[in-house]
């Protein structure tokens, strides 16, 4: 606790230092979908062009994760952004945002399902429809784990993220030497129409999604200054190991061979070291799974659990297993994915999710940044980070991401040229229908819950007199005690 | 301010909760770990050992090196083991601070949960 309000750092017996933080960082941000992620950017921002657009989200990636290490000096806490919702604007906003927030969690697990799915059955050959196959098995698994109880260790986690990312990086060297160094339009940040730089960058942003998830984990590391670094050392293991994918990609497989694919990543390996490539960067896609769907079952499993015990989700959400799991929120999170990654299948429109995941991505960035700048003016504590000059870079994030928001929330990813209402439209009836069930639902669900507390059992706690009443009594007996 | 006298009796009715109720035990067969408590109005500290879900002493002071470190009000520290409040309330406005994994932070209030579910 020490980190907050000067007092001692406390020490636990297993805490997570940097190296951990930064790789559930990088692992929550790194998912199968980045893949795809990068072809998105290729669509705005052709050849080279794609790293020079990764390299400006990295750089506005920096004001999030300083806005992010404020935020979580202030309020070290697994509530994380629900807390600094909650204290700058409002508990109701707080849940409305956060329930829509939490949806992204979901998409990327059905993204995440599809993609793995998908790119088995393509490696192994099978039928189109032998993919939902593969999508169930994966999702199957990964419910049954967690209903287990099943806890990837930390080591495990990290050395995973660390191939991953290593594994992607060389393989996208190797690549490179076939092609020499003479990059194709590096800076033709605008070839793709006028507002294409600007749809680039927001869709880099998506690159280093989820990478603030860490703040999660800011109640069990070692120091306050963990969670900062890797706030700061995620995001540039992120940009390294996407700008060299983004350039072999762009380079030796053709755009429009990519935007039909749901495993760029497959293509990239064939073309770079034939079969044993492929396999490769098969085993790496499927290792991401580990993190996502280790990651992503607790992160919202857990806010499913608290929520329900808070009494803002039907209190049944928040019943336990034998092994301490939270079996109905698992089970819905695993079956709304499924459904999900079917719908997915079915319509072929996964770049649709990465539009819709980085539009959430950019709005919550902006949220956060609004965060900051009320708390700044309302919460004088010490914290382990201070944002030089915070009032107005806060101002300044509230009006990058807003733009960038609305860049992804009307981009169509397979066409430029193009603008797309459909980002827009899933992300309003998310939010529509988290917004309703917190003005509609939520009341109904704490004046159920107060009705049964309150008939279910009286207070437990013995009542003490205070003070005055003490004395009272004392004076009174000794009065009728004379009296007598 | 609730003093340790009445922090003693909360804790004593917590544990024999605790012990008793089968299906938490059953629950937390697999939770050893050594909890620090600290009431940031009176200083007061004490230590919980847990050992397979047990809860076998709870003695003033800190003793060992905790997994878990829970810093509230000594009121709501006895309101809680009495299971008089919901810990996840109190919890989520940033009342009741923690430290210690995601994990144990759950496990804890799964005792509050599973012997009070109404709280």
């Amino acid at each position: 606790m020490g980190d907050r309000e000067g007092q001692p750092t406390i020490t636990l017996r297993r805490s997570v230092g940097t190296a951990t933080a930064t790789a559930t960082s990088a692992g929550l941000a790194f998912a199968a979908i980045d893949y795809l992620g990068v072809v998105s950017i290729l669509a705005y921002a052709p050849g080279a062009t794609a790293a020079f657009a990764i390299l400006i989200g990295g750089l506005v990636v920096i004001l999030v994760s300083a806005i992010f290490s404020e935020l979580n000096g202030l309020y070290p806490t697994a509530a994380g952004i629900r807390l600094y919702l909650s204290r700058a604007i409002g508990n109701r906003t707080a849940l409305s945002v956060t329930f829509t927030y939490m949806t992204t969690v979901v998409l990327v697990i059905a993204a995440d399902a599809f993609l793995i799915g998908a790119a088995v059955r393509h490696v192994l050959n099978e039928p189109a429809v032998l993919a939902y196959v593969w999508i169930a098995v994966l999702l199957g698994v990964a419910l049954a784990a967690n209903l287990r109880g099943v806890r990837i260790a930390g080591w495990v986690q990290t050395v995973v993220t660390y191939t991953v990312l290593s594994g992607t990086s060389i393989l996208s060297v190797v690549a490179l030497f076939h092609v020499g160094g003479a990059f194709r339009r590096p800076f033709d940040l605008f070839g793709g129409g006028t507002f294409s730089g600007i749809q680039a960058v927001a869709f880099a942003l998506f690159l280093y999604a989820a990478f603030e998830w860490v703040t999660t984990t800011a109640e069990e590391a070692r120091t306050p200054k963990v969670i900062t670094r890797a706030l700061f050392v995620a995001p540039a293991l992120i940009w390294i190991v996407a700008s060299i994918f983004a350039l072999a990609l762009s380079h030796l497989v053709g755009y429009s061979t990519l935007h039909n694919s749901a495993y760029p990543q497959l293509l990239l390996g064939h073309a770079a070291l034939g079969t044993v490539g492929e396999l490769w960067m098969l085993a790496l896609t499927v290792l991401t799974a580990l993190n996502t769907f280790n990651g992503g079952f607790l992160v919202a499993s857990r806010f499913i659990y608290a929520a329900a015990r808070e009494g803002n989700l039907p209190r049944q959400f928040a019943r336990l297993n034998l092994n301490a799991v939270p079996w109905l929120a698992v089970t819905v999170l695993a079956v709304t994915s499924a459904a999900v990654a079917a719908v997915v299948f079915a319509t072929g429109q996964w770049l649709l999710l990465v539009s819709v995941g980085a539009a959430i991505e950019c709005a919550i960035y902006a949220v956060g940044s609004y965060c900051l700048l009320i708390l700044r003016s309302r919460v004088d504590r010490k914290r382990p980070f201070r944002l030089i000059a915070g009032r107005p870079l806060a101002a300044f994030g509230v009006v990058l991401f807003s733009v960038l928001f609305l860049a992804t929330a009307f981009a169509d990813p397979k066409n430029s040229r193009h603008f797309s209402v459909a980002p827009f439209t899933v992300i309003a009836v998310l939010g529509a229908i988290s917004t309703a069930y917190v003005m509609l639902i939520v009341p109904k669900l704490q004046r159920a819950a107060a009705a049964r507390t309150a008939a279910s059992r009286p207070r437990r706690r013995p009542t003490r007199p205070t003070s005055t009443e003490a004395v009272n009594a004392t004076d009174g007996s000794d009065t009728d005690a004379g009296e007598g | 301010m609730a003093d340790w006298q009445e922090l003693s009796e909360a804790l004593a009715d917590y544990t024999v909760s605790c012990n008793g109720n089968e299906r938490l035990r059953r629950m937390q067969r697999d939770w050893s770990r050594i909890l620090h408590f600290v009431c940031s109005d009176t200083d007061q500290t004490f230590t919980m050992d847990v050992d397979h879900g047990e809860i076998i002493g709870v003695r003033e002071g800190h003793v060992g090196v905790p997994d878990i470190v829970v810093t509230t009000s000594s009121e709501t520290f006895c309101d809680m083991f009495w299971g008089d409040l919901n810990p996840v309330q109190k919890y989520l406005r940033g009342e009741i601070v923690v430290k210690g994994s995601q994990e144990d932070v759950m496990r804890l209030d799964a005792i509050s949960y599973v012997i009070w579910p109404e709280s």
